[in-house]
């Protein structure tokens, strides 16, 4: 008799198909062979997991057509199996594995556009949390500023591109109409998503706030901040770009010491 | 939930939420699946809270994965922990299964052989579950489509030493009696009388798919339609048997109108009754 580890090992690689040993000798062949009943639970882990980044990265799937998407997801499966029993986990690494298959192709941009749709289902499930009062501004010293951090809010995600994925995003929604052809030159898109009970806000920024935001979520004080956004844009007005977060409602609380 | 106010009630889905709360369907209860509101916050998870002030939930989880031999998942025991004590649930359930092995999970319910050490280990693990959440733990019996050679017991006496060992409870899943039986070859009805009768608490119906394979029928547990004609009767016979209980229709995959859903929950409440009836 196999022990119960071995089994769900050999088990777990002829799904997987990571290695040649096999259960088929040890699971019942009455009326139907061990081969095709262990390959109804293949066929179960490979649409599951494609049904779920379906669900996930639905204009990725739209871009590239429903077969290529699933042939995606296969190859995908291969190199990141999930770790996790909670299948909301599995999607991130997905950018990051189109971004290697797709490097130096003309479809690049489909990295971009899978960090994005995956930024939007971060924010869906990430904390609620109070929005910066401008007020408390006030009270902070003036040589205090050097040092201040500000931190971005939970349901907030800072994505950027060359490419203009809002446009392409937009324009693959279930309910969008046919969009035009969309030139891949007329970007790059700096984009702010934010989940707030009222729905999602999705704004283009200027790089300048983009790169201030970015230092921010990175956990950067203020003037590390304004030296990355200098560097970035030298026309750099930061009262400008503060009053613009403040107005996104971008920003959590700060701190100083 | 007391046994005599047994009613039908829905498992809850994302894309529901917003009709229910609208419009607060005349249905007993739901059960959400636990894994989909680990996250600490967001539109469903806060949905989920406004829900549970109208209606009992039950939380049913899918990712556990007890029966590995893998450590259990101590941070999904912990967010587990953490959704129970928000949301104080009538029932908390898993299933007979494993589902990963060196960290890898293939997020399935993928059946154990019934064996004298994969009953100890099951134990084991559903006693060490019991103990994290401070609760009883309903154990589901699963659809499957293989048996081990090395069983050495069948499924329902596997349950009830597995009932005796650690002091779970049943969630008894007809749907998946009747899959099974057919699968196997066993009469559903000896499963039903094989069980404990106290241990089960709650039941599930849901609908199944018949495929062909090496020219054989082999029934497939799809949660994509609804409940057979068979299903409904073998319902009836296990309710004859364990009196009126909590019983919640399940519907996952071409997830059809609220309407649909409540319109399954209305037979089994039908059914329901005629047992009552019969029993008073």
């Amino acid at each position: 008799m196999p022990p119960l580890r071995e089994l769900q090992q050999r088990f777990a690689s002829r799904l997987l198909q990571t290695d040649p040993a096999s259960v088929l000798d040890w699971i019942c062949s009455d009326g139907i062979s061990a081969l095709a009943r262990v390959e109804i639970y293949r066929n179960n882990l490979h649409a599951g997991f494609s049904k779920t980044l379906e669900l996930e990265f639905p204009v990725i799937r739209r871009l590239v057509g429903p077969d290529y998407f699933r042939q995606l997801t296969l190859a995908f499966l291969a190199r990141h199996p999930s770790r996790s029993g909670d299948l909301h986990h599995v999607g991130a690494p997905f950018p990051g594995f189109l971004q290697q298959q797709l490097a130096n192709t003309e479809y690049s941009y489909l990295a971009d556009v899978a960090r994005f749709e995956w930024a939007y289902q971060e924010c869906l499930v990430a904390e609620d949390a109070e929005c910066l009062n401008p007020q408390t501004l006030r009270d902070i010293p003036m040589d205090a500023y050097p040092n201040l951090r500000f931190t971005i809010r939970p349901a907030c995600r800072l994505v950027d591109s060359p490419f203009p994925i809002l446009r392409i995003w937009q324009a693959n929604q279930s309910d969008a109409e046919v969009p035009d052809l969309i030139d891949l030159t007329t970007g790059p898109d700096h984009l702010v998503l934010m989940r707030t009970p009222a729905g999602f806000n999705l704004s283009r920024v200027p790089a300048g706030d983009f790169q201030l935001l970015t230092a921010f979520a990175a956990g950067q004080t203020l003037e590390r901040a304004l030296e990355a956004a200098l560097g970035r844009d030298a026309q750099f007005d930061f009262g400008a770009a503060l009053r613009r977060c403040i107005g996104l409602g971008v920003l959590g609380y700060t701190t100083f010491n | 939930m007391p046994k005599r106010a047994a009613l039908a009630g829905i498992g809850l889905r994302a894309q529901h939420h917003t009709e229910i709360l609208s419009r607060l369907p005349p249905v007993g209860w739901f059960e959400a699946h636990s894994e989909n509101y680990f996250a600490a916050s967001g539109t469903h998870r806060a949905q989920l809270l406004q829900i549970r002030r109208q209606y009992p939930i039950g939380l049913h989880g899918v990712g556990l994965s007890l029966g590995s031999t893998d450590p259990l998942n101590r941070e999904h025991l912990l967010a587990l922990r953490r959704l129970v004590r928000i949301v104080e649930p009538v029932f908390v359930s898993e299933h007979l299964s494993w589902g990963s092995i060196d960290g890898t999970y293939l997020n399935d319910l993928l059946p154990l052989p019934y064996t004298e050490e994969a009953l100890g280990h099951m134990s084991a693990r559903v006693r060490e579950v019991q103990d994290f959440l401070g609760r009883q733990v309903l154990i589901e019996n699963i659809s499957s489509y293989l048996r081990y050679r090395c069983a050495e017991v069948p499924e329902w006496e596997f349950l009830s030493a597995l009932v005796h060992e650690s002091g779970c409870g049943l969630l008894l899943d007809v749907n998946n009696v009747f899959v099974n039986a057919m699968n196997h070859g066993f009469d559903a009805h000896t499963f039903l009388h094989g069980i404990p009768a106290s241990a089960v608490q709650e039941i599930h119906l849901a609908g199944h798919t018949v495929m062909q394979l090496d020219g054989r029928d082999i029934r497939i547990d799809t949660h994509s339609t609804h409940v057979s004609p068979e299903v409904w009767r073998l319902y009836a016979a296990a309710l004859s048997r364990f009196g009126a209980l909590p019983t919640l229709i399940e519907w996952d995959a071409e997830l059809p109108e609220l309407s649909v859903l409540e319109a399954e929950a209305e037979r089994a409440t039908s059914i329901l009754e005629s047992s009552r009836a019969a029993a008073a």
